[in-house]
């Protein structure tokens, strides 16, 4: 794999980590928005949820020594690794947001309130990342 | 009985001191954080082993409702002692302080066939949360109820199972085939996966044949959960850096070899690299970059 290529994983790596280490944090411990099991769970949003929580702390954790890696080999190129990163992220985000949450129903962004802005948000910060990351992609692709 | 497994784990733990001061006295390097990770194993282990199933032993912890007690024993048997057994490197150990008749007998122990299938990541996986599954999801955990002998045999699986798969992601013992980074991450992701699903599951409906307090299963499943993220986290960590640490050992020897064909080109004499460990200098950094495509 070229230091594009590497560069473009170690960052998606590091999106999905982020975006999930934020979501445990911040929506399930900190402000308690999001509850750790709904009544209406499916056993596939639990399949689900497994999956990808372990897969985010996981990817976190590459994230991390692949950045390492490219940075020691001196192959880290930023734009790629940043477009990696916004894909990771907004992708993850809006798996979370659309699949895991909606078609799922794992559990809401919030109880006891109306939900149309904060999934719209929620959605919309996660579109907004995807798209920041394919115009870095699309740049860096056209700049080699 | 418990007693006696309880003893024995303390023997093991002197053992290992023993050996670790022989070693030290003869002037090999033995890390001292080793010897003090194997004797917290043991003593997660015998506090696993003696608290009752409706609570540790442990003044602070001894309010504990039954099921989360029973959790922090399985967390600590199943998953923290083996981590502090596993980095400890008792094999390693034994292998460089026994007389040679033992020490050729646990080589070909621990390089043998058998073995090999065993701590193959994918075998030793689902050796470990099939005996979860079994444990929590079958009326096993009911018909273990007031039967100590049995709950004893349980734990003990427990405890060999975790060390097993511990010792497979990590690879860190002498064994006869060591797999590949890949194969380990992916046993590592798969094995905690489960581990998740099963924790989760368990806040809504326990285990069958119990009548476990609502409230008691979901502090007790919500610490299987995290509890579980945090030794799964620690493992991945361990690994990973296994992967960056051999990493730099390969850039290093290319570098070497490179310096030293350059050296012979120009005539000037090869001096050792003396690079910290995983680090590249400016020097040799160009000539390690991929060419771009």
């Amino acid at each position: 794999m070229t230091g594009h290529g590497r560069s473009r994983l170690g960052g998606a790596f590091a999106g999905v980590g982020l975006a999930a280490f934020v979501d445990e944090v911040v929506f399930h411990q900190l402000l308690h928005w999001h509850h750790f099991y709904d009544k209406a769970s499916s056993e596939a949003g639990l399949v689900s949820d497994g999956i990808f929580h372990a897969f985010g702390w996981a990817a976190m954790v590459a994230g991390v020594f692949l950045f390492a890696d490219l940075r020691r080999r001196g192959s880290l190129v930023k734009p790629a690794w940043w477009s990696g990163f916004c894909l990771g992220l907004g992708g993850f985000q809006l798996y979370d947001g659309t699949f895991q949450h909606k078609a799922l129903e794992l559990h809401q962004i919030r109880y006891d309130v109306d939900l149309t802005p904060y999934d719209w948000t929620w959605n919309s910060v996660a579109v907004l990342f995807l798209l920041v990351g394919v115009v870095l992609l699309v740049r860096t692709r056209r700049r080699r | 009985m418990t007693a006696a497994v309880c003893v024995a784990v303390a023997a093991c733990c002197l053992g290992y001191v023993a050996a670790a001061v022989r070693l030290r006295a003869r002037g090999d390097a033995w890390p001292l954080a080793r010897p003090l990770a194997f004797c917290a194993g043991g003593a997660l282990t015998v506090t696993g082993l003696t608290a009752p199933w409706n609570g540790l032993p442990l003044a602070p912890l001894r309010e504990l409702p039954p099921f989360t007690g029973h959790m922090a024993a399985h967390l600590a048997l199943g998953m923290a002692a083996p981590l502090l057994f596993v980095v400890a490197r008792p094999v390693t150990l034994a292998l460089r302080t026994l007389p040679l008749g033992p020490r050729r007998a646990l080589l070909a122990l621990v390089r043998s066939r058998p073995a090999a299938l065993l701590l193959w990541p994918p075998f030793a996986a689902l050796a470990h949360t099939v005996s979860l599954w079994v444990l929590y999801r079958t009326p096993t955990a009911a018909h273990l109820h007031h039967r100590s002998e049995a709950q004893l045999l349980v734990s003990l699986h427990l405890l060999l199972s975790g060390i097993l798969f511990t010792l497979a992601v990590l690879a860190v013992e002498p064994m006869r085939h060591r797999a590949g980074t890949g194969l380990r991450a992916a046993a590592l992701l798969a094995a905690s996966a489960t581990h998740g699903v099963l924790a989760k599951s368990l806040y809504a409906t326990g285990p069958p044949g119990t009548s476990y307090a609502p409230a008691d299963l979901r502090t007790g499943s919500q610490l299987m959960y995290y509890g579980g993220d945090i030794v799964g986290i620690a493992l991945a960590v361990l690994l990973a850096h296994q992967w960056y640490a051999s990493g730099g050992r390969a850039l290093r020897r290319r570098a070497r070899r490179h310096g030293a064909a350059g050296a012979r080109a120009t005539g000037s004499r090869v001096t050792g690299s003396r690079t910290a460990p995983g680090r590249i200098t400016p020097s040799q950094a160009p000539a390690l970059r991929p060419a771009r495509d």
